[in-house]
């Protein structure tokens, strides 16, 4: 995916706001500045406050002088640990040299703790990955990805190849990381939302900006994105089936399904994205899923991962679940109250233990913490052994040593650590040494053994990473008897390997056929995806049979994703009428709307008139498709089209529910694409009267779209009506605002003065006149604004000015020239307004400080919290906060409906989407960030959460966060948490804002409110 | 360069008696506006009968810009060193503004924004830098377009190559310097040696013929390794580490040709032979890439520079160092000699 290319077709400017200038002179980060009591570095003293789960016990396997700062860390097939180490990190000093190391750790004599420590490699600059393989080891080198081997024999690196280059560094916690070899014996790697790679391969350049999972074969160094999105994709594991599971240190959805082509958060370029299992999760890095026979029963296929900011080390249980799974939280494998334990990746080891590296700091993040904090440690790290008591360690294994008879009996292991490392020295040992071992070894299989279709899998497997490396001829016999498999999850896996030896199979399309209706979602969407890659018009024809099946959020993605990458292949078959669809047109309907086909929309509209969807067939299109077929036309079709869905809608034997979908539409093109039914469009007035409310509101908005200028006087007459509900009144007035011609401004002007008329209602007419005339509404905002007592009635109207170019430029002259000063409660909402708008509008800002100043004798009031506080005050306030405060008092402070905190954040299943989710913000943040956060709204802003503000061509203001982006359309999520859709097209400039927490939101709270709140939620999630 | 007619006295030589002497050599009139003829001598410099003649001059500033090929030289450091060690008296200084993966269109400059403001970006550091001579190595990753992209590639080269004279010249500091007296040197890409070599090359050489005509239009020199770096090495002596990207020993050959072009051919071999002038060019470009292209710089200068915006005051650290690392490079380079 090339975002440049993209990011080309947008006519955007993207201008860093003024806001970040000013905050950039505000004073240095002072972030954890409640860390006072950093514990002596004893590994004693931290082993001792670890509480580990029952059964489990925790030993101390290597600690500094053998390694210094661990990032990553992988053990080889000799059982040796390497450690990649940075005392650089976060930033090289001027005059310093890079000297950061990949360290090997050594347990010679078996007794659970390490004995010797090399420095393979040193000089380098914040390695953030290791990995060994190929005779050497892989290591992430900033902008490098690196093979260092040691030819000599002496125990140190004397090779440096830089085998890809071009690596984005713009946050060095995001540059590339978590090297883990695949099932498949490609590498794969990852890099985190901020960094931006551009890396030349002999097969040409490839790009990935924003977060990704990067798949790269060494022997031919094919380089392509396995999946992308995330905000900090710092855990990845295979499951024994080779499926992938995903953690992210950032993103807060726990742990996440990875296949081929998914899109997560973050990604740059898609309209659609998908979710991980555990919503409100805090930040997890590292992945491992444990196994074996030194760890108890229960614990088998549980995924462990670090929750470094809460000092924990967590589990996970996954069960199969459609066509991924479902997750579930396990209680903690270890805790510790140390700030600086900070477990960051975990590895199986050697003798089946779980070992942790802990990156040992009380200081975390170089965003929030100063680069240069003196309290950041650059010379300890540990690694942690992990072993359930009273079960014995398991024999180690030099798996070098092992003949390959012997390596590949270690593919019935128990254990995935032997199973891994057996096919480590196998792929070494190369085609031409092990295919024929394995033949035999196949041959030997017992069909009736359990485990029997994940051997033959192993075998396939084998048989793909041998081959690639080769120019032997495939196992085409295996790969059909896995594609056959009674388990679903070795069909899985053989479908991915279709795509691998496509080249040389003979016709891979052909075995991919069945997958896609399997009975299996897994196999339906390792199929799809699969025949999405492999491209073409009958691989397209096939995919879209997934359409037939049941399909969850991931494999409706998938399909989706597979009819627009392959749009090319089967628009033109469907266009001339030789789409093979065997009678189900709705694989065709759903391709049309996946990939906004708009060409094919005749051929949907012609499947409804006459019942045939084309000349050569007479399937008459099935009620079941009928609704997807309108949605189609509505949000694809012409105006002619487009006239179709509208007599739908407007028959009486449409229900009011389907209609109200289909207005949906209609007004989503309208706004999109600036398109309208052709033809009188009078007939909506009939609907505008439903007693169906949605319907209604649907029919009221599009009288306004489409100007339907006689509905006047019905809508002011809904818009008074007492017998309707306030969300149809307030459609009407909305629509009235939209309306052109003086009757319906007649009646906005009246509605805004009439005396009888509450704040509420009064204020939506002014909203409503905004978009008419700035000027107009402004006047009436001032007359209202003076006397209004409704505090959300002038929030309404400050954010109406705020939406329209020169709104509050308008707004601001407007009260200038006013005759009384406004009022100090309706200046504190404006400055709310404002602050909640992302942006810096000078001269409303002004305009309201100097009416503050005036309302409060001349003391004026900043815009800063009425908290602000002193370092020494807010180490009282810390206190207060710790001795003092009580939780259960917090959250009924959180619940108060002033303080709007319900509406925007979530904790467990309550609450808004437009911040970031606090269900685990206590165990994730340090207290005095939860301060800072609250008093500050702008200071910090959580990764993913920075606003987007977007100017329209037709004068529209929009800010909000970035829900997706591609290159047709840009998703924001506003401050009420609806969804905003903004055609790319009609974007006139974009830039970046602040945070959309209005700043002095608790200024009305006490301090002793405010240390209850603090309590309350810094202990969430703990 | 064709006949080396300015190994020895070039360094006064004015740019356009350069062009004079290289066109007339050429055996094309100095004002010719058509590209020469195809070279069809099989001597060294037989291909590069294109662009303007150039070499180094005291007090140079040169600013080596392109893709990875220039990204790798500054961790290589063969050719400046081969420049350095032709010119040991002269005070020249080196900057590498290489960017893996680029493009005429600064497709890897975008970083945060859309490319166009990475090219703006790049403009900037140019005025910035103030070179006196540019040196431009794009046209391998265009090529992958084939024919279809070449008018665009040429259109856009020939902005760049306005565009790195104006940003130059603004950034000088004697107002007298117009844009044309910034000296530009055009790079051909050498060729690949991938397992598709053979039709990558055809791309890559119609899109070196395209720098080539666009050197001669726009009075740029020439260095050309597509013609003039051995692309039949001795089996097993490629000179590229992947098929893509050279090898020491490849630099070390890109370098004798840029060191012949300018008219040094003698010390064409003086990088592989100090190493201890190529390591100290190399640490120097290590400090200048953390001055330009600094780590976490969304922290330090980008959005989130309300964070940490207060480090920003280590970077402009590295000038110094950037400074006295190449001084130690000059007196390296005159003891050596």
């Amino acid at each position: 995916m090339n975002i440049m290319s993209i990011m080309n077709t947008m006519r955007i400017r993207i201008v860093i706001a003024a806001v970040c200038l000013t905050l950039a002179c505000l004073q240095p980060a002072l972030a954890q500045r409640g860390l006072k009591d950093i514990p002596a570095p004893d590994p004693a003293a931290e082993l001792a406050a670890m509480q580990v789960a029952d059964g489990y016990e925790v030993n101390l396997f290597a600690a500094d002088p053998l390694i210094t700062k661990p990032l990553q860390m992988n053990f080889d097939p000799q059982g040796r640990l390497w450690v990649s180490s940075s005392s650089v990190y976060p930033q090289i000093r001027p005059g310093e040299v890079a000297n950061d190391t990949v360290t090997i750790l050594e347990d010679r004599d078996g007794d659970g703790q390490a004995d010797a420590s090399t420095v393979f490699a040193d000089g380098l600059l914040m390695p953030t990955a290791v990995l060994p393989g190929d005779g050497g080891v892989y290591v992430a080198n900033s902008t490098e990805f690196l093979h260092l081997s040691d030819t000599d024999g002496d125990g140190k690196a004397d090779t440096r190849r830089v085998v890809l280059s071009g690596f984005g560094t713009e946050d060095t916690h995001h540059i590339i990381h978590t090297f883990r070899w695949g099932p498949d014996a490609r590498l794969y790697f990852n890099q985190s939302i901020y960094i931006h790679s551009h890396v030349e391969t002999p097969r040409g350049v490839r790009r990935l900006n924003a977060g990704g999972i990067w798949r790269f074969a060494p022997e031919s160094l094919a380089l392509d994105v396995f999946a992308r999105g995330w905000v900090n994709t710092w855990g990845h594991a295979f499951d024994r089936w080779g499926r992938s599971l995903v953690t992210d240190g950032a993103g807060g959805e726990g742990i996440y399904y990875g296949f081929p082509g998914a899109a997560y958060q973050t990604a740059a370029g898609t309209p659609r994205i998908l979710h991980g299992m555990n919503p409100g999760s805090p930040k997890y890095c590292g992945l491992e899923i444990v196994d074996g026979r030194h760890l108890p029963d229960d614990a088998q296929g549980q995924l462990i991962t670090n929750d470094f900011r809460a000092n924990r080390v967590c589990r996970f249980r996954l069960t199969e679940k459609g066509s991924g799974f479902a997750s579930e939280r396990l209680p903690e494998l270890i805790h510790s109250q140390r700030v600086t334990f900070r477990p960051i990746d975990v590895k199986m080891g050697p003798d089946g233990a779980i070992y942790i590296a802990d990156w040992y700091n009380p200081i975390i993040q170089h965003g929030e913490v100063d680069f240069r904090d003196d309290r950041r440690d650059r010379t300890h790290g540990r690694i942690w052994r992990v072993t359930a008591k009273g079960r014995p360690a398991l024999p180690r294994i030099d798996f070098t040593k092992l003949s390959t008879p012997e390596l590949l009996g270690h593919l019935k292991s128990p254990e995935s650590y032997a199973r891994d490392m057996a096919k480590r020295v196998l792929f070494a040992r190369g085609s031409a040494a092990v295919v024929p071992e394995l033949a035999t070894w196949l041959k030997s299989l017992d069909s009736l053994d359990p485990d029997f279709e994940r051997l033959r899998l192993e075998a396939l497997r084998l048989r793909q990473g041998l081959d690639r490396g080769s120019q032997s001829d495939v196992d085409a016999g295996l790969l059909k008897a896995v594609l056959a498999s009674p388990d679903a999850r070795a069909r899985a896996a053989a479908a991915r390997i279709v795509c691998d030896w496509a080249d040389r199979l003979e016709s891979p399309v052909e075995l991919l056929a069945p997958a896609v209706d399997d009975p299996s979602g897994l196999v339906r969407l390792e199929g799809v995806r699969a025949l999405a890659t492999l491209g073409g018009r009958r691989a397209a024809e096939l995919a879209l049979h997934a359409v037939d099946h049941e399909r969850d959020d991931a494999l409706d993605y998938a399909v989706w994703l597979a009819a627009r990458e392959t749009k090319d292949a089967w628009l033109p078959a469907v266009l001339d009428g030789t789409f093979t669809d065997d009678g189900r047109f709705g694989r065709v309907i759903f391709a049309v709307a996946a990939a906004e086909a708009s060409a094919a929309v005749p051929r949907i509209v012609a499947s409804l008139q006459d019942g045939k969807k084309d000349g050569k067939t007479d399937g008459k299109i099935s009620d079941a498709d009928r609704p997807a077929a309108l949605s189609a036309i509505a949000k694809l079709g012409n105006p002619d089209q487009l006239r179709v869905v509208f007599d739908v809608v407007t028959n009486p034997a449409t229900s009011p529910a389907q209609a109200t979908v289909l207005l949906g539409d209609l007004l989503d093109s309208h706004k999109r694409r600036h398109v309208a039914p052709t033809g009188d469009v009078a007939a909506i007035e009939k609907l505008v009267m439903s007693p169906d409310d949605a319907c209604a509101t649907r029919a009221i908005e599009a009288t306004a779209a489409w100007h339907v200028t006689a509905a006047s006087e019905e809508l002011a007459g809904i818009a008074e009506s007492a017998s309707r509900s306030a969300a149809v009144r307030n459609a009407a007035i909305a629509a009235l605002g939209g309306l052109p011609g003086d009757p319906p401004r007649a009646a906005l002007l009246k509605f805004c003065t009439a005396p009888e008329n509450d704040d509420g209602f009064k204020a939506a007419a002014i909203a409503a006149l905004v978009p008419r005339s700035v000027a107009d509404a402004a006047a009436q905002a001032v007359a209202f604004l003076g006397t209004a007592r409704d505090a959300k009635a002038r929030t309404v109207v400050f954010q109406a000015f705020l939406k329209a170019k020169d709104g509050a430029a308008t707004l601001a002259a407007a009260f200038e020239r006013a005759p009384s000063p406004l009022p100090a409660d309706a200046a504190k909402d404006g400055q709310q307004a404002v602050s909640a708008s992302g942006r810096q509008e000078p001269a409303l800002t002004q305009a309201l400080a100097a009416a503050l100043a005036r309302g409060s004798a001349g003391t004026p009031q900043a815009a800063a919290s009425a908290h602000a506080m002193s370092a020494a005050e807010l180490d009282a306030f810390v206190s207060l906060v710790r001795d003092k405060a009580d939780a259960t008092r917090g959250a009924a402070i959180y619940a108060r409906e002033n303080l709007k905190c319900v509406a925007c954040h979530r904790i467990g299943a309550e609450g808004g989407k437009v911040g970031p989710n606090l269900t685990a913000i206590g165990a994730s943040s340090p207290l005095d960030y939860v301060i800072d956060s609250l008093l500050y709204p702008a200071k910090n802003v959580k990764e993913g959460y920075n606003t987007v503000v977007v100017q329209t061509d037709d004068g529209q203001v929009l800010t909000g966060i970035q829900v997706t982006r591609s290159d047709a359309e840009l998703v924001l999520r506003d401050a009420t948490g609806k969804e905003v859709k903004i055609p790319t097209d009609d974007i006139d400039e974009e830039s970046v804002g602040t945070s959309l927490m209005p700043a002095g939101l608790i200024d009305s709270l006490s301090r002793e409110e405010l240390a209850d709140l603090v309590r309350y939620l810094s202990g969430l999630g703990k | 360069m064709p006949v080396s007619h300015t190994r020895s006295s070039c360094g006064v030589c004015p740019l356009l008696l350069a062009t004079f002497l290289a066109a007339t050599a050429a055996g094309a009139s100095p004002a010719a506006a058509e590209p020469p003829a195809p070279a069809v001598s099989s001597s060294a410099g037989s291909a590069s009968t294109s662009g303007a003649s150039w070499s180094l001059r005291d007090g140079d500033r040169v600013v080596f810009l392109g893709d990875t090929f220039v990204e790798r030289e500054g961790d290589r450091g063969f050719i400046e060193t081969a420049l350095v060690a032709a010119h040991p008296e002269a005070s020249l200084t080196f900057r590498n503004l290489g960017w893996s993966g680029d493009t005429v269109w600064a497709e890897s400059r975008g970083v945060f924004d859309q490319p166009a403001k990475g090219y703006e970006r790049m403009l900037a550091l140019v005025r910035e830098l103030k070179p006196t001579i540019v040196f431009v190595a794009y046209g391998r990753n265009e090529s992958y377009q084939g024919e279809a992209g070449l008018a665009a590639f040429r259109t856009q080269l020939e902005k760049l190559c306005d565009d790195l004279r104006t940003a130059a010249a603004a950034g000088a500091a004697h107002e007298s310097v117009k844009p044309a007296d910034v000296r530009l040197v055009l790079v051909t890409p050498h060729h690949f040696e991938t397992a598709d070599a053979a039709a990558r090359n055809v791309a890559l050489s119609i899109y070196s013929q395209s720098i080539r005509d666009v050197a001669t239009a726009k009075q740029a020199g020439l260095v050309d390794l597509f013609a003039q770096l051995p692309t039949t090495a001795a089996p097993g002596q490629k000179l590229s580490e992947n098929g893509v990207h050279l090898s020491n020993a490849g630099y070390a050959q890109a370098a004798r040709v840029f060191a012949a072009a300018s008219g040094h051919e003698s010390s064409a071999d003086f990088a592989a032979r100090s190493d201890t002038l190529r390591k100290q060019v190399v640490a120097k470009n290590t400090l200048f890439f953390h001055r330009w292209r600094p780590a976490n710089e969304t922290y330090i200068f980008l959005f989130r520079k309300h964070e940490q915006g207060n480090n920003a005051v280590e970077i402009p650290q590295f000038d110094p160092l950037v400074e006295t690392a190449e001084q130690k490079v000059r007196s390296l380079a005159k003891g050596a000699r």
